[in-house]
This record gives C-alpha cells, structure tokens and sequence, in this order.
C-alpha cells in the first residue's frame, strides 16, 4: 500500500477498478433501496389504492342498495296513499248509503204513522156517527112517540130512521115513504 | 496564480500485481469515496424514511410516495407497463447520479459523477442490460442479425452506434459534470485574477482583509447552474436514455411473440 500526498488520476481517464467499485455500489444500492425503499412504499401505495377502490366500490353499492329500498319505499308510500284514498272513498259512499236509508227509513216510519192516525181518527169518526146516529134515532122515535102520543113500534121506526140517515149520508134528501 | 484541472485526487493505492497494466494497481481516489458516501447515506436514508409506513401518511411519507409512483408512473410511461420492475434500478441510478454529481457542492468531496470511470460503467451496465435482454428475446444469432437490418450495407454503422451509446451515453454525463467544475474553477481564478488587479496595489495587511471579494456571490449563480440545474437534467438524461435504450430491447410480449413468428 503506498500513501500520496499529491497525486491525481487522469482528468479524462477510465480506471478499471473504480468502474468496478461504481458498478458494486450501483449495484449494492439497487439492492438496498429495491427493498427498503421502492418495493415498501410501492406496496403501500397499491394496498391504499386497493382499499380506496374497495371503499368505493363499497360506497358504490351501499348506494345502490339505498336506491333501491328507496323505491321501494315509495313505492309502499304511494301504494299507502292510494289505499288510504280508497278506504276513504269506500267509508264515504258507505255513509251515504246509510244516510239514504235512514231517510228511507224516517219517511217510511212518518208515513206508516200518518196512514195509523188516519184509520183511527177514521174509526173515531165512523164510532162517532154510530154513536150520534143511535141516539138520534132514539130521539126522534120518543119525538115522534111524543108527537102521535102513542107507541111507535120501534123496529120498523128505526130501519126507517136508518134509512133517512142513510141517504143523508149519500147526500141526497130520503124520499118520504 | 496557479491553476491545475485534475482528475481525481489518489488517496492511496493497493498494488495487486506488480507491472500489469490496467488492473494491476487499486487506486483508492476521491471518486471511490464519494461514491461510497453516496451510497451509504442513501441506503441510510431509504431506512430512516421508510422506518414507518402507514395506510395513512405522515408528510415525509407523502413526499417519498409521491416521488416513488411518479418514478413508477415515468417508467411504465417510458419503456412500457411489463418493464416496471426496472423501476428500482432507474431510481437507484437517477439517485446515484443527482446525489454522486450533488456531493461535489460540498467541496469535501469531489462529485463522483466528474470521473468517466463512474458514468461508463453506468452505461455500460446499460448495454448490458440491453444486450442480455436482445439476445434473450431475438436469440443470440437474432441479436447478431439484427445488425445486418434494415440491409446488409448498414452492418458497421450499427455496429459503431451499438458501441457510440455507451460511450456517448458515458461522456455526456461526465463531460457535463466535469466541465461544469472546470469552468467553476476557471471563473474563480479568473475572479482572484479580477481581484488582484483592483486591490493587489493595497498594501498586504490591508488586501489580506478581502482577499476575494470577487468571488463572493458571482459563483453562487453560475453553482445553481453548473451543479444543481445539470445534477438533475444529466441523472435525466442518462436514465432517460438507459429507460429508451432497454425499452426497445425489451418490447412487449406481443411484439416478441410476433417478431418471433416473422424470423
């Protein structure tokens, strides 16, 4: 080994042995850096760039679910709307039916009331006649006993009396016989 | 004034075998040093930034993974997406190159890049790489023929642009490199030339109080230039050029299946 204090390589010269050693440290640091720097970060890179796709593309179809259950949902809340519209309907139309037929009914009632209180006060009235018809027989026989002063035989008096009574009824006058 | 420009400086040498040439004598000299820092504080490094990674990045890790996926992405652009496991080697080289040209700012050590050694046997290992991969893809007579194409005539001419790329490849990074530092080193001389005509008429204790005046600033500029500017544009370059050279050499696999079929 020999030591220079002041001695220089050509300027422009090749020396096989510092080809050697620039080749090995070249080498050396490919190595070195292939494995402590490029692969590992390059990993790195890869693996978020896997997780950010796989992120989105979960992000993706979450959002596609959500679609769709959206739809479906409104789906539902149209269907929802529809049927609550024909509920509705149905419960209005229902209503009006029955309103019809308690009207129906009042008026039927009313009616059938009326037609009652006519046939009674029509029965009052023909008991009524009877009545007054009887008495007024009774009367115009004692009249009539009054009158001749002797008795009347009564049977044949009434069936005449009826018989006046009865044309009065017609509304023509009885003729005297 | 005196004014040298030399190659690297020799440390010490190791002398293997006596009275051969080339190979006989190990000379440890500034380059093999530089290089070796380089490296070593790059290893380093790699290791304190990627001590912990995380799915969710620290700042220092975004900066790194940008930096690692825009190499990736410039790759895959440049030689192909099936090429991408010469990511690695490209950076490695890129960084070796910018921080092997970087070093020599800090005067300490020279830039491990200004030697020609350095930059061939980068480029060479390019030709390598490019010869390994056409006589794997062509075969080896494949390879041999592919100096006769597109006809015969053409067979010197590619054969010396076959050796040109290496050597073309070699000396544009060290020429740039190196005669960036020797036009530094001229301007400061010049500059101490420029400084000694204004005040060398001062008397000494009085000139030994600026003695380079000069030489404050004016370089800084033409540094940013000459260093930091050609640093990154000839790591470019150079990786560029090997990124092309074993892109064309290693084609697709369709096109290696269908050059296979033609022949």
């Amino acid at each position: 080994m020999e030591f220079f204090l002041n001695s220089f390589e050509e300027f422009v010269g090749v020396n096989f042995w510092t080809m050697i050693f620039a080749w090995c440290n070249l080498l050396i640091l490919y190595f070195f850096l292939r494995k402590l720097l490029f692969r590992p970060v390059k990993d790195m890179i890869d693996k978020r760039q896997k997780e950010i796709d796989d992120l989105y593309a979960d992000a993706e179809e979450k959002r596609t679910s959500a679609g769709e259950l959206k739809a479906t949902y409104e789906e539902k809340i149209a269907g929802a709307e529809e049927e609550r519209e024909e509920i509705l309907r149905t419960a209005v139309r229902k209503a009006q039916l029955r309103e019809e037929e308690i009207l129906h009914e009042a008026d039927e009632t009313a009616r059938r009331t009326l037609r009652r209180a006519e046939e009674q006060a029509e029965q009052e009235k023909k008991r009524a006649l009877n009545e007054v018809k009887d008495e007024v027989s009774g009367m115009a026989i004692d009249i009539a006993a009054a009158v001749i002063g002797r008795d009347v035989d009564r049977e044949e008096h009434e069936a005449m009396i009826d018989d006046f009574i009865r044309h009065m009824d017609d509304g023509d006058t009885p003729s005297a016989s | 004034m005196d004014l040298s420009i030399t190659g690297p400086k020799i440390y010490f040498s190791i002398t293997l075998f006596k009275d051969v040439p080339f190979i006989g004598v190990i000379n440890v000299t500034q380059t093999m040093v530089s290089s070796f820092v380089v490296m070593v504080a790059l290893i380093v490094a790699a290791y304190f930034l990627t001590r912990h990674l995380t799915i969710r990045p620290s700042r220092t890790q975004v900066l790194v993974e940008k930096g690692v996926s825009t190499l990736y992405n410039f790759v895959g652009e440049t030689m192909g997406e099936h090429n991408l496991r010469f990511a690695p080697y490209i950076g490695a080289l890129f960084l070796s190159s910018v921080c092997g040209t970087l070093i020599g700012m800090t005067q300490i050590f020279r830039a491990a890049t200004a030697d020609l050694s350095t930059t061939l046997a980068w480029a060479l290992a390019t030709t390598a790489i490019v010869w390994f991969y056409k006589i794997k893809n062509q075969g080896f007579l494949g390879f041999l023929k592919g100096f006769t194409e597109p006809i015969a005539v053409m067979t010197p001419m590619n054969i010396v642009s076959e050796i040109a790329n290496p050597i073309s490849l070699a000396f544009r990074h060290f020429g740039n490199i190196a005669g960036g530092s020797v036009l530094t080193a001229l301007i400061y001389a010049a500059l101490a030339a420029l400084n000694n005509l204004f005040f060398g008429w001062l008397p000494k204790a009085v000139f030994a109080v600026f003695p380079t005046i000069f030489q404050v600033g004016i370089p800084a500029f033409l540094s940013i230039y000459f260093d930091l500017f050609s640093a990154f544009v000839q790591a470019l370059v150079f990786c560029l050029l090997t990124m092309v050279y074993i892109g064309e050499a290693n084609p697709p696999p369709a096109e290696v299946s269908a050059d296979a079929a033609k022949n």
